[in-house]
Parts: structure tokens; sequence; C-alpha cells
């Protein structure tokens, strides 16, 4: 069993603090979702589990089976290499690279390199257009392409827990829909463990199991189910602006 | 001009075009698609060729000497980027001003070194290919020009086969546009731009050992192959390995064209004019993506 558990983390920028004493857990083959809207630390969290911003205080472990893992002391190719991946905010895409180098750099981590023509095949039967456009470069496609393309890659890594980071962000509503259901399939086709950041409440609770709201850099309400969010006041009052 | 002339001013500025690209190539790796301004490229190939005067002093041939010296070259390389990034690099700021400044003097300093070492006097190594010339279609082929161009040939062969074929050469061609999104994907940045730079010196391993085959060197010749070597990677499209092979003949033809034609007085303003003219009209290159 996987289970990645962030334990009261402080983070920032500098004088800037970010996260204070932020906890959430995620369980294998669970879709949570970090819901909070711009500028509430949702893609610094995301960026700590990844070691790409340092946390201050607090730990970030990963637990398989018997073995405790703190990704805070791993750097991001270790923490990469131990099966997480993310497809980051802004999707981050090599927009000179063709569709086909940007997936085939999606396999760099060692333990994705024996799989990569079984993961490129999964991605282009998932994905029709990303194969019809390989010889593409990534900057030239459109946005909802792209956040295909950045999901694809993400996958490409044989991740064991996929970190998606706004993926609805400047697509239209049908994308949106489209995204998600993507998401959705992937994840049972892969048993992938998901966690997903998004402002997009309505869209996010159909594919998630559970959630959690963060505002100003805290976890404001933790959910079972998205209903039960939604309905709650204090998400009601500090997310929906009811 | 006559057709004869222009015949043999064209074929000859193709085998200068294949010297050309020899030469630059590691350019386009270190520039072109690391984007480090690294102005004593020209300077680590007179380096090279010094290190195959050296080699041949043993009585080895000067080709082999280059490609002995490949390891040797890529730990260097490696060494210097490792300094480079230490220094400059990781510090962050006006990165492209002050690595230029860093590059330049350290070109100075390697020339100061070779003059010590070897003295401000022209040096040459011998061997049976390099005075002879081969007949071909009634024209006059000098067969030092056409090794340069048969190994600028094999080596963008083999630059262009790594760069698209293996994980590590993918990594190169994708550091320079997103580091941030390499490491997501389990990539350490820094030690693909140093594996980059270690292949950018190796090249000049070779390119020195045809820079000496090619003709006499002295210590200060770096600094006259500045302007053709950044034309030919910009001329490229940065990063680029064929474009570079394309833009050394591009090059080469020019060259050959305005000596034959203008006068030998020319040469030094073709590279750079040329330069311009990229910039002014096509800033992306050929092979610009």
């Amino acid at each position: 069993m996987v289970k990645l558990s962030v334990n009261a983390i402080d983070a920032g920028y500098g004088a800037v603090h970010v996260l204070s004493g932020v906890s959430l857990e995620i369980r294998e083959s669970e879709t949570v979702a970090l819901l909070g809207t711009n500028g509430n630390g949702k893609s610094t969290l995301m960026k700590c589990i990844m070691g790409l911003t340092p946390v201050t205080r607090g730990s970030i472990v990963l637990e398989d089976d018997e073995e405790r893992i703190d990704l805070t002391t791993k750097s991001t190719q270790e923490i990469v290499a131990l099966g997480i991946a993310l497809v980051p905010e802004g999707r981050r895409l090599f927009p000179k690279l063709t569709v086909h180098e940007n997936l085939l750099l999606g396999a760099f981590r060692a333990g994705a390199r024996t799989e990569m023509q079984r993961n490129l095949d999964r991605c282009y039967a998932a994905f029709p257009v990303l194969r019809e456009r390989s010889g593409q470069l990534a900057y030239s496609m459109s946005g909802g392409q792209q956040q295909m393309l950045a999901i694809a890659r993400a996958v490409m890594s044989s991740p064991r827990i996929l970190l998606v980071d706004e993926p609805s962000v400047g697509l239209s509503p049908m994308l949106v829909k489209q995204t998600m259901d993507m998401i959705g399939t992937l994840k049972r086709e892969l048993g992938l463990t998901v966690l997903m950041a998004e402002q997009n409440f309505h869209e996010t609770s159909r594919i998630a199991d559970r959630g959690y709201v963060l505002v100003h850099g805290q976890i404001a309400f933790e959910g079972k189910n998205l209903q039960e969010l939604l309905h709650s006041d204090l998400v009601k009052r500090h997310y929906l602006g009811a | 001009m006559s057709l004869e002339l222009l015949v043999e001013a064209v074929v000859s500025g193709i085998l200068l075009g294949g010297f050309y690209a020899a030469v630059s190539l590691g350019l386009s790796v270190a520039f072109g698609l690391l984007d480090v301004p690294h102005i004593a490229h020209p300077t680590l190939l007179v380096v090279g060729a010094y290190a195959t005067y050296a080699l041949a002093q043993l009585g080895i041939d000067p080709i082999a000497a280059g490609f002995m010296l490949m390891p040797a070259f890529f730990v260097i390389g490696v060494g210097l980027y490792r300094f480079y990034h230490a220094l400059f690099e990781r510090r962050g700021g006006d990165i492209a001003l002050r690595g230029l400044a860093f590059f330049f003097g350290i070109a100075f300093i390697i020339e100061v070194v070779l003059i010590l070492v070897f003295g401000v006097d022209q040096r040459l190594v011998e061997a049976a290919y390099i005075g002879s010339s081969v007949q071909l279609a009634g024209l006059q082929m000098p067969s030092r020009m056409l090794i340069a161009f048969a190994l600028a040939g094999l080596l963008t062969l083999l630059l262009s086969t790594y760069l698209s074929r293996t994980f590590t050469g993918r990594a190169i061609k994708a550091v320079a546009q997103d580091q941030t999104a390499l490491a997501l994907m389990g990539a350490d940045p820094v030690r693909i731009k140093q594996s980059a730079f270690g292949i950018a010196t190796a090249t000049c391993a070779i390119a020195g050992a045809l820079l000496i085959i090619v003709g006499p060197v002295e210590p200060g010749m770096g600094r006259l192959y500045i302007g053709g070597t950044f034309c030919v990677a910009v001329l490229a499209g940065l990063g680029s390995m064929k474009g570079t092979l394309l833009a050394g003949l591009i090059l080469g033809i020019t060259e050959s064209l305005v000596l034959t034609s203008l006068g030998t007085s020319w040469a030094p303003a073709v590279s750079f004019g040329l330069l311009l003219v990229v910039l002014a009209i096509r800033p992306s290159g050929l092979f610009g993506r």
C-alpha cells in the first residue's frame, strides 16, 4: 500500500509564509481534490511535495508497505524516481520540442525507460490527437491539446502518484469536462493515486473521492465526500463567496 | 568571373564549409542548445590543435590524436562548466553579460598559457595527406580539406543521432527551454548541462586536429574564428546539428566566392557580414524552431 501524508508543513518564499501547518493524506487509488482560489497555496503545496519549494517545518512522508521515506530531505530527481509525477501549473511543456520528444522526455527516469514503448502506446491510445500531431512543436498546439500533452508526459514516467495542478486553467467549459473525464479514466486504467489542485469545484467533484479546502495557506475544511464539502457553510463563505 | 573559376570557387567553398561546420558543432551545442555565451569555444579549438601538435611530436597521426584527445576534452568541458555554474550561472542576475565576460577572460588566459608553453611561433603537423591532393572530375582537391569535410559529416551524424536517440541527448535539447520541467522528468538540469558542455568541448579535440591539419596554428588564432563559428551557429538555427553543417557550407561558399571575386582582404568581413544579415533577416536561423 502506498500512502502520501503531509504533516503540519510550513513553507514560503523568503519572508512570505504561504503554507502554515498544512496536513493532508492521500491513500492508494484515491482521487483527492485540493480546492481553493488563487493565491491560497495549492501550487506551493504541490511544489513542496516535489521538492521544488523547501519545507521549513513539518514532514512529507511517502509510506510504501513498511518503508517510510521523508520527501522533504529528497531532491526532485529522487522524488520522481519514487514514482511521483507532477503535471505543473501552466503545463510547462518544452515549447520548441515536438509532441513526440516531449513524451519521450517524460520517460527519462530510470524506472520508466523500460516501459517507454508501452506507456507511449497507452498515451497515444488515450489521446489520439497527440499521435496525429506527434511531429508538431508543443508551443503551436491549442491550450486543450497542450494540457493533454502535459498529462500524457507525466503518465510517461510510470507514476504511482500523480499530482495535477489546475488542469482546467485557460480551458473552455467543455474542455474542462473532457480533461476531468480523461484524468478519471487514466486513473482507473493505470491504477493511479491522484491529488488534484483545482478551483473548479463542480467539475472536480465529479471525479474526486475526497477533498480539502485551502484558505490562506491553511486547511480550512476537509470532507469525506465533496457533497458534504459543497454544503458546508465554511466552504460557502470562504470559497464560493456565498 | 569565368564559369571554370566559379565552379572551382564553389567546390573549394564546399570543402571549406565542411571545415567551418566541424569547428562550429561544439558551439551549436554550448551556445545553441544551452544558451551559454561560450566565446572561448574557438580558443578551445586552438587548444585542441596544440594538443594534437604535442601528440604528433610523439609520432601519433594527427587525426588519431584528435580522437584520442576526446575523453580528456570531455573532462575539461565538464570542469569548465562546473566552474562557470558555481561562480556565475547559479547566482542568476544578468547571466548573458557576465557569462560573456567570464568566457572572454577564459579565452585570454588560455591564450597566454599557450604562448608560455608553445611560444608565439606558428606550429604545424606533418602527415602524408596534408600536402597531397586528389584529382576529381578535373578539379584539384586538397586531401586535407576532403578529410575535414568527411569528419564534419561524421561528427554531425553522430551528434544529431545522439541528441535525438538517447535520453541524455533529448534532455540536452530540452534543458534550456525549461529547467524546472526537466527536473520534474527526473533529470538533474545541472548534470545534463555539464554533460552537454563536455560533449561540446570534446568536439574541439577533433576540430582542433582539423585546424592544425588545414593550416599552421598560433596561440591567438581563436579570435579569428569567433565570427565564423558564431555566424554558423546562429545561421544554423540555434541548436540544430544538420543546420550547422548546412550553415557551414553556406559560409564556406560565400567566403570562397567573395575571396575569388573581390580579393582576400575581404575575408574577415564575410563571416560577421553574414552574421549581421542573418540576424536582420532570419534571427531564428535556417533550422530555427
